[in-house]
């Protein structure tokens, strides 16, 4: 309530006269000093610009061009984390997975390619460097972030474990290293504890991994250490896959509890295990602004929000999209963010002409890659009832195909263009 | 429209140049020049419909990731559903979430299409203009194609248009790669089994060596 009143006075003093306005807004002349962008309309600010936040962007602009929309986001480029596990086997490159954010600033989308550090909700403002940028409403979209201190000596190690769960310059080094390791070599990885970003990735994952060292490198092994009781999404199709692959060593309820980088070592409560190559994805929150920003729950990992608008549970005027999310039946993938993105951006744009939200279920398509030719999917369709997302029905592909891989190569194309173009 | 967005005279004045320091009879001119272009914008954002002053905008943004922007697909395996008949329309959508026409992607959508309001959807989609794919076909496929669609005409038309009294779909400008799937699911009746209506059609699909499906379909997406 205080920033309410606060706002409403600073609102009331810059329509007021200019003495007025002076005197009223002498104690936050310092705060003034650095409103880089000073906000002449509406104005909706978006942090971070992965698949929840480029969407959103991208539909505030397409729904009400009048509205003015920042894009803060350190990466100068789109990098898909869908796809990604086929750049460890070889099949696609970084650079097909990369996009400019050009079509978002055709649209009139501003970028402001830095970090932000802090988020002002009583003020409605957000920190950049030395600065700050005024909003009328906050979209925010971090994607995760990782537990490292979950895993005993993994703070010190962060630096040369590979997670390779962000698209980027891990997957080309984890790539490199698995076409690097001697046949006979060891690919160690390890499958964090639900919830996490992309629920069948870690399993694609493995058979994109097995797929390679299968032709390649015949007598290497993939041990996966799983922390979950077993294969947490797509179980049967992946099993059948992975028929194919008998150098796939998997081990369920094998929680990874520390790492020693000095002996190639994780230890699990049961065992050592030797690697060769160690893909360690860890335990996983909500991106660290969302945290700092108290926009998470108590357990400080995921955020809470309301399931039609995807305002914040904790701070108005904040709508948190994609995977920092929890709450809702819904996984944690780039289709769903999208998704998220779209409705959020409408709700937005409805709250700021003064008109009613609408009804905007979303829905989950998910391929994985099984092999090089063939996919698996599986989809989620959703209604919203008494203000609450339920599921309407959970529909897999009967078995995997040539036919199912090429839906999702076109899947990738639509959705990029839904995203960026 | 209810909302009315303001272009201010301030925000336009920010236009002319501080330095540049007129005389006054050209300031005069620029003044009354700004007030004319703000009430000319202020006409134009208040005549402008906005996206979501249709309720059906807001119904259709899940088909987008997959069928494009308004249903124009430019991806080679889902189909463009703008401009598609209203009631072939409401038809696939109801043999979709009865399985009559299986589909692991579209039976939990069409179900959700029908949460939705199939009759909004179906109304948004028939109102887009369909651009055709911008897929492009070899000529020489399309060439080959051409000569296999002669016995495609008598429903789907010379152009490729259908009929949409007989729920016929138009195939012209349609994605080669989803065609050519659909060829297959007809040929061995895994689309909408058993259809009377469509026993002749598969019967003819049968007649077709599967190796000029990709030709017959490059034949279609090519056509405007």
């Amino acid at each position: 309530m205080k920033g309410v009143t606060r706002r409403r006075f600073l609102r009331s003093s810059s329509v007021g006269l200019g003495l007025g306005l002076a005197g009223g807004l002498a104690g936050c002349a310092a705060s003034m000093k650095g409103d880089f962008a000073p906000k002449s309309g509406r104005r909706v600010v978006v942090i971070g610009g992965g698949w929840g936040g480029a969407t959103a962007a991208r539909y505030v602009r397409m729904a009400d061009p009048s509205i003015e929309v920042y894009l803060i986001e350190p990466n100068k480029e789109f990098v898909s984390c869908p796809f990604s596990n086929l750049v460890l086997s070889g099949l696609r490159t970084i650079e097909s997975l990369t996009q400019p954010y050009d079509g978002l600033r055709r649209r009139g989308v501003k970028f402001i390619h830095e970090s932000v550090t802090a988020i002002e909700p009583d003020t409605r403002r957000v920190r950049v460097g030395e600065g700050y940028l005024a909003y009328d409403r906050l979209v925010v979209s971090p994607g995760i972030d990782f537990q490292w201190e979950q895993i005993e000596g993994l703070p010190a190690a962060k630096d040369s474990v590979l997670h390779a769960w962000k698209a980027g310059p891990q997957t080309v080094e984890l790539a490199r290293q698995i076409q690097a390791m001697p046949d006979g070599g060891n690919f160690v990885l390890t499958v964090p504890p639900v919830a996490y970003r992309c629920p069948p990735g870690p399993y694609e994952r493995i058979c994109q991994v097995a797929w390679y060292l299968k032709a390649n490198k015949p007598k290497s092994k993939v041990i996966v250490l799983d922390a979950n009781q077993n294969i947490v999404s797509k179980t049967a199709l992946f099993r059948a896959a992975w028929q194919a692959y008998p150098n796939i060593d998997y081990r369920a309820s094998n929680k990874v509890t520390g790492i020693d980088t000095s002996t190639r070592e994780v230890r699990t409560d049961f065992d050592k295990v030797k690697y060769d190559v160690l893909n360690l994805i860890p335990p996983q929150r909500a991106g660290a602004i969302a945290v700092q920003a108290d926009l998470a729950g108590a357990d400080k990992r995921w955020c809470e929000v309301d399931h039609v608008t995807y305002e914040s549970v904790k701070q108005k005027g904040i709508h948190v999209v994609g995977d920092a999310t929890i709450g809702l039946p819904v996984p944690k993938s780039g289709n769903v963010a999208n998704n998220m993105g779209k409705a959020a951006a409408l709700s937005i744009v409805s709250l700021l002409n003064g008109q009613a939200v609408p009804i905007m279920p979303p829905g989950n398509t998910c391929y994985s890659w099984v092999s090089d030719r063939e996919a698996i999917a599986v989809v989620n369709a959703y209604k919203i009832e008494n203000g609450k997302v339920v599921q309407i029905e959970q529909k897999l592909t009967p078995a995997q195909s040539a036919s199912v891989a090429q839906r999702a190569e076109g899947w990738r194309q639509s959705i990029w263009a839904d995203m960026l173009s | 429209m209810t909302t009315t967005r303001s272009y201010s005279s301030t925000r336009l004045g920010a236009l002319v140049p501080a330095a540049a320091r007129p005389p006054l009879i050209s300031k005069i001119l620029i003044s009354l020049a700004i007030a004319a272009l703000a009430l000319i914008a202020a006409l134009g954002a208040a005549e402008a419909a906005g996206p979501l002053d249709d309720p059906a905008f807001a119904k259709v943004i899940t088909c987008g990731a997959c069928h494009g922007v308004n249903g124009n697909s430019k991806s080679d395996m889902q189909p463009i559903i703008a401009g598609l008949d209203a009631a072939y329309f409401k038809r696939q959508i109801e043999n979709y979430a009865t399985g009559k026409r299986p589909s692991p992607e579209m039976e939990p959508y069409a179900k959700q299409v029908q949460f939705l309001g199939v009759e909004w959807i179906s109304g948004f989609f028939a109102a887009q203009k369909r651009e055709p794919t911008p897929l492009r076909a070899q000529p020489e496929a399309v060439a080959r194609g051409r000569t296999v669609a002669a016995q495609c005409v008598i429903c789907h038309g010379e152009s490729g248009r259908g009929d949409a009294a007989r729920l016929i779909p138009g195939l012209a400008g349609q994605p080669p790669g989803y065609l050519a799937q659909q060829m297959v699911l007809f040929k061995a009746d895994t689309r909408d089994p058993g259809d009377p209506l469509l026993a002749a059609k598969k019967a003819l699909m049968r007649t077709i060596p599967d190796g000029q499906f990709p030709d017959l379909a490059a034949y279609y997406s090519s056509l405007r």
